[in-house]
């Protein structure tokens, strides 16, 4: 009786348990780069998701910056998300490595599924080696042209409705349908000769060139999917390179590179300023000009959108981006994943994501009906631009760049001084011919398939135990030797409970990290996949064949000589001037103290303003509001680095460049200000009135009393300043990408680029290393010639 | 002959005296014009982002850089804080809870391990020394995929503990370095005379040391709130759900790639500054001349 009771219950509690488990909802994750408003949509799709699949529950995560590393580091780990944001130029390197999986198995899954609904033009990128890896989700064609509808009523010309076409040289019997004839017509020169109004300007420069050498048929490469050869030295290529560099240089059609540009405003803004009348770029911008350019308001004008031009000969063929979605290999759950990509990449998750208007489906129906395309149930406010249907027209001709893991740092090798192309210091074809041969040997390098051997984790384990022994033998050894009294042995122990927490924290969380990536400068590693034994090939790789391991470690002890002493004079002289008895002190502390508080990216917003060669406040106070005083003669001094319009281009000149971002990181000398403050507060007064009584001029007084006294925290700060100094490198990231012409690519640029974007994380440890080899040899050095320093309170 | 001597060099202190007064005036005027000047340089790039924080994106799109706003508007602040997939009082609850824990722990140990370096003898002292400061010069992007496999392993990625613990555990070199120099620049006589009084290290590190290093603290304090509250990449790979993230990762939002909104992320800054302000302008009141060090000789 009991026993079946037990029986009963038992069974009961079990059946209880195991319709819990039924009833547990599938948890997936889901990971993009979108962010701000264009999450609404995704949210929106997330939660119908859920709705259709009541046992799923999906958690959407938005990564709007340093996407890769946060994604590599959770392969790494394990904790990868189930579903993941993709592009045709990233996906490569984690499919070829069996970190996604390939999508065409599960078609049969979704019977409603029907890849032919999709542009064939964004599945061919998305794809390797006859498999689909990414579900497409949108397309951007960057060939529309945004036109201002005055501009062309003031010149007297009818709106352009796409067949236009271009040539290299202006064809005025040809009218309206010549794309030159129509920029020179809607030009506006100023009465000083400059223009006023632009007639046209590509987004960025090398949108143009793009476009016109791929009209010519001319390719980046022998392959796109798997690029061997590379193609810049293709006369098609030099003559666009040098077409462009000619349209802003010689005949005045096209702004030139001091004009346009990352660094200065762009494209869009120019547009809606009325400084151009025309500009190319994708669908994206449309949501930005419609806030920009609000009917009613001042400044309004109206505008549409239409095809860019096409060669002569009737050839068009445009850039484009695009992304979707992706499922990680490491889910659980593959089946639910799926549905999931295919939802948001789908119907319902692009219906959302097409409201937003910045996102073109790349599904094709989508793109040619409501909400992508005004019609009656859209709002007022989105009907322009009203020929929104270009953007379909314009896909048949869109071409995606080669996207193998190795073409970015091979091509950006090859290109990394076209800045000179357009500056008009060098022609096209010296440039492109020598930068072709340094991307190629760089290309063939990393495509040799080298037989490596696995790396053996025992062997490596042993050895990273051996070396830590090595190092507790090299700190203990040598007080073996020593004979310590029994009070000197108890402070001993005494000391080691102080130092406790740091020694646990050094065991714990630091020495694993340092150690293991010791040992993968020993390896090649791609962080996706297991390492392989490489042995000392990455540092000869860094020091005999790498070209960039020279230049970027001359820019960054070039840096260190000038912003170090720049940086330790100025907080010093601020130190010195805030230690003075002056009221409101605390506000002008603040007032020095407020750069170092604002977030980098804000930052580096605001200093690329600065810098700006018309417009910025730099040359403000060089050539005045006009534009060509000579303010304390300085313009006169900077003369030499000036260009074509007088005024020195401080980040995109290779000579002021990196100066600059030395003379910038004055503004961050309130750390340091603080440091040497606070080292002021411990010179005892008595030793001024000491030295006043003794008749010591001021001078002699900081030169005996000051400086020696607070000498322990100056050094503090050369040391710790040097240490950072070498490993600078948001500057470049944000500012300048490492240009013009690698003049700002910092040591840990390069490092960066190495890791993360090129997946030779081994190559990486390596540098890393080397530039930890360098900065320990600094700084003992920097010991070495510390008698300067003055410890009040050192041992005696 | 002695009171004609003191007479001189009271005639003498008297007239340096008065050459330092009047020499001291026209330099604080020297010194105040300097200071005036700099300032406004130091404060162009702030004036700048609160210029574009308090504009509307139409204004900001046709009006110079450096003009003040026609019609200052808080729409843009308001925007952040209703914003409809960030809650911002979940975001400022994390922020300031994994700021205070880290400065915490940082003041805490640092202090306390900078107290050994500086005032004990060890064995290895300065051998550890060196490799604490050889921690510093590891770039920290290779150590940044092992360090977050060894997180995930303990299941602390997304949880605070990989953002707060490890301050309790040294507190960065940096930190310990700086504090390590400021007390070597603290006279050794006052810890002398305590010892002769039977006092221990400990004690001498609560009662001597630690009081006289008040400028010092509050540097290391100031310096370790601002990194944690603007620590970017930390919360960013270690905090997973939306739900536990941070003001500066979640304010970043607005940074997306198509179509950045650059006075949404001035607003961002700006907002984000104004706690540091706060905390600077009490923080660096430690920082005036006190008691320190007069009674050493």
């Amino acid at each position: 009786m009991l026993n079946r009771l037990t029986r009963a219950i038992l069974l009961a509690g079990l059946a209880l348990l195991a319709s819990l488990a039924l009833a547990e909802p599938i948890q997936l994750r889901f990971v993009c780069w979108d962010g701000d408003e264009d999450m609404v949509g995704i949210f929106a799709a997330a939660r119908s998701f859920e709705k259709a699949h009541p046992n799923i529950k999906v958690r959407v995560e938005s990564v709007v910056a340093n996407y890769q590393e946060k994604l590599l580091s959770q392969y790494a780990a394990g904790i990868a998300p189930d579903v993941a944001m993709m592009d045709p130029g990233n996906f490569q390197k984690f499919a070829r490595r069996n970190a996604i999986l390939p999508l065409n198995p599960f078609f049969k899954d979704t019977p409603s599924f029907r890849l032919s609904d999709y542009y064939p033009e964004i599945v061919e990128p998305h794809s390797l080696k006859g498999q689909l890896y990414v579900l497409p989700r949108d397309i951007a064609p960057c060939g529309l042209i945004y036109y201002n509808k005055s501009a062309f009523d003031e010149a007297g010309i009818p709106y352009p409705n796409g067949t236009w076409t271009w040539d290299f040289k202006e064809r005025p019997e040809l009218k309206e349908k010549d794309f030159l004839w129509i920029v020179r017509k809607l030009q506006k020169a100023g009465a000083d000769g400059r223009m006023d109004r632009w007639g046209y300007s590509p987004g960025w420069k090398d949108l143009w060139t793009q476009q016109v050498f791929m009209s010519l048929g001319g390719r980046f490469a022998d392959s796109d999917e798997s690029p061997t050869k590379l193609m810049y030295d293709d006369p098609r290529m030099i003559r666009a390179y040098q077409f462009t560099a000619d349209l802003s240089l010689k005949d005045h059609l096209m702004p030139s590179d001091t004009d346009i540009g990352k660094l200065q405003t762009n494209a869009r803004q120019m547009f809606t300023q009325k400084k151009v009348a025309m500009f190319q770029s994708g669908i994206w911008e449309v949501p930005q000009i419609r806030k920009e350019l609000v009917p009613g308001r001042p400044g309004y004008f109206d505008w549409d959108i239409c095809m860019a031009p096409a060669y002569k000969d009737g050839k068009k063929v445009f850039p484009t981006g695009g992304s979707g979605y992706c499922i990680m290999s490491s889910t659980a759950h593959p089946h639910e994943a799926w549905l999931l990509t295919q939802w948001m990449a789908g119907e319902p998750g692009m219906t959302q994501l097409a409201k937003t208007g910045r996102a073109q489906p790349a599904i094709r129906h989508l793109a040619q009906s409501e909400p992508w395309i005004p019609g009656p149930n859209t709002p007022p406010e989105q009907q322009v631009p009203h020929n929104r249907i270009v953007t379909d027209q314009c896909v048949p001709f869109v071409r995606f760049g080669p996207r193998s893991p190795e073409w970015p740092e091979a091509s950006g090798v090859a290109v990394t001084a076209i800045s000179r192309i357009y500056d008009g210091s060098s022609t096209a074809e010296e440039i492109l011919k020598a930068g072709n041969r340094r991307g190629q040997d760089r290309l063939d390098y990393l495509l040799k398939q080298q037989d490596l051997k696995p790396f053996d984790w025992r062997i490596g384990g042993t050895v990273g135990l051996l070396l830590l022994a090595l190092l507790g033998a090299w700190i203990y050894a040598p007080e073996l030797k020593i004979r310590r009294t029994k009070r000197q042995k108890r402070e001993s122990r005494l000391a080691y409970l102080f130092v406790l927490p740091w020694l646990i924290g050094l065991i714990v969380f630091t020495a694993g990290p340092m150690i293991l990536s010791l040992l993968m400068s020993f390896a090649d590693w791609d962080i996706v996949q297991a390492a392989r034994w490489r042995g000392m090939g990455n540092y000869v790789e860094a020091v005999a064949v790498d070209p960039r391991f020279w230049v970027s470690l001359k820019v960054t002890l070039l840096y260190t000589v000038i912003a170090v002493p720049l940086g330790l004079a100025s907080s010093l002289a601020l130190a010195l001037l805030l230690n003075t008895k002056v009221r409101g002190m605390a506000l002008w502390r603040t007032c020095y103290y407020i750069p170092s508080l604002a977030s980098g990216v804000a930052a580096s917003l605001i200093w690329k303003r600065l810098f700006m060669p018309d417009g910025g406040l730099i040359n403000l106070l060089i050539y005045g509001p006009s534009g060509h005083g000579n303010i304390l003669g300085l313009a006169t001094a900077l003369k030499p680095w000036a260009d074509a319009d007088g005024h020195v281009n401080w980040l995109g000149n290779e000579s002021t460049a990196m100066p600059a971002l030395a003379i910038m990181s004055i503004w961050g000398a309130g750390g340091g200000m603080m440091i040497l403050l606070a080292g002021l507060q411990g010179v005892p007064q008595y030793l001024y009135e000491a030295a006043t009584l003794d008749g010591a001029s001021p001078w002699r007084r900081f030169r005996t009393v000051t400086i020696p006294m607070i000498s322990p925290t100056l050094f503090f700060c050369l040391i710790t300043g040097v240490i950072g100094s070498f490993q600078v490198f948001t500057q470049s990231l944000l500012m300048t990408d490492g240009g013009p012409n690698d003049a700002t690519l910092f040591y840990m640029y390069h490092l960066y680029r190495d890791s993360f974007i090129s997946l030779r994380m081994g190559y990486a440890s390596a540098l890393a290393w080397i530039l930890f080899a360098l900065v320990m040899v600094f700084t003992a050095l920097q010991f070495r010639m510390s008698r300067w320093v003055h410890y009040e309170g050192a041992t005696r | 002959m002695t009171t004609i001597a003191q007479a001189e060099a009271a005639a003498h202190a008297e007239r340096s005296a008065r050459r330092a007064t009047l020499g001291s005036r026209a330099s604080r005027g020297v010194v105040l014009a300097i200071l005036l000047l700099g300032a406004l340089a130091f404060l162009v790039p702030f004036y700048v982002s609160l210029c574009m924080a308090l504009k509307t994106q139409s204004e900001l799109a046709t009006t110079s850089m450096w003009a003040w706003p026609q019609q200052p508007t808080l729409e843009n602040f308001r925007l952040l804080l209703t914003h409809p997939t960030i809650s911002f009082p979940l975001l400022l609850k994390n922020t300031t809870f994994i700021t205070i824990v880290g400065t915490v722990g940082v003041l805490f140990s640092s202090s306390v391990v900078a107290y050994a370096f500086a005032r004990m003898e060890f064995a290895g002292k300065d051998r550890l020394f060196i490799v604490m400061l050889s921690t510093m010069m590891l770039p920290g992007i290779v150590t940044m995929i092992p360090s977050y496999v060894m997180f995930a392993k303990i299941h602390w990625v997304d949880t605070f503990l990989p953002l707060t613990v490890p301050s309790f555990f040294g507190g960065g070199a940096f930190n310990i370095f700086l504090l390590r120099q400021f007390y070597l620049g603290i006279p050794r006589e006052l810890d002398e005379a305590a010892f002769l009084d039977g006092a221990s290290h400990w004690t001498i590190f609560r009662r001597i040391v630690l009081p006289l290093s008040g400028p010092a603290l509050a540097t290391v304090g100031i310096f370790t709130f601002i990194g944690s509250w603007r620590d970017f990449m930390g919360p960013l790979l270690y905090l997973n759900d939306p739900d536990k993230q941070t003001l500066e990762v979640g304010l970043r939002s607005y940074q997306a790639m198509n179509g950045e909104k650059w006075h949404m992320l001035m607003a961002g800054s700006v907002l984000l500054s104004i706690p540091l302000l706060v905390i600077f302008f009490l923080g660096q009141r430690w920082i005036v001349k006190g008691i320190t060090m007069t009674g050493g000789k």
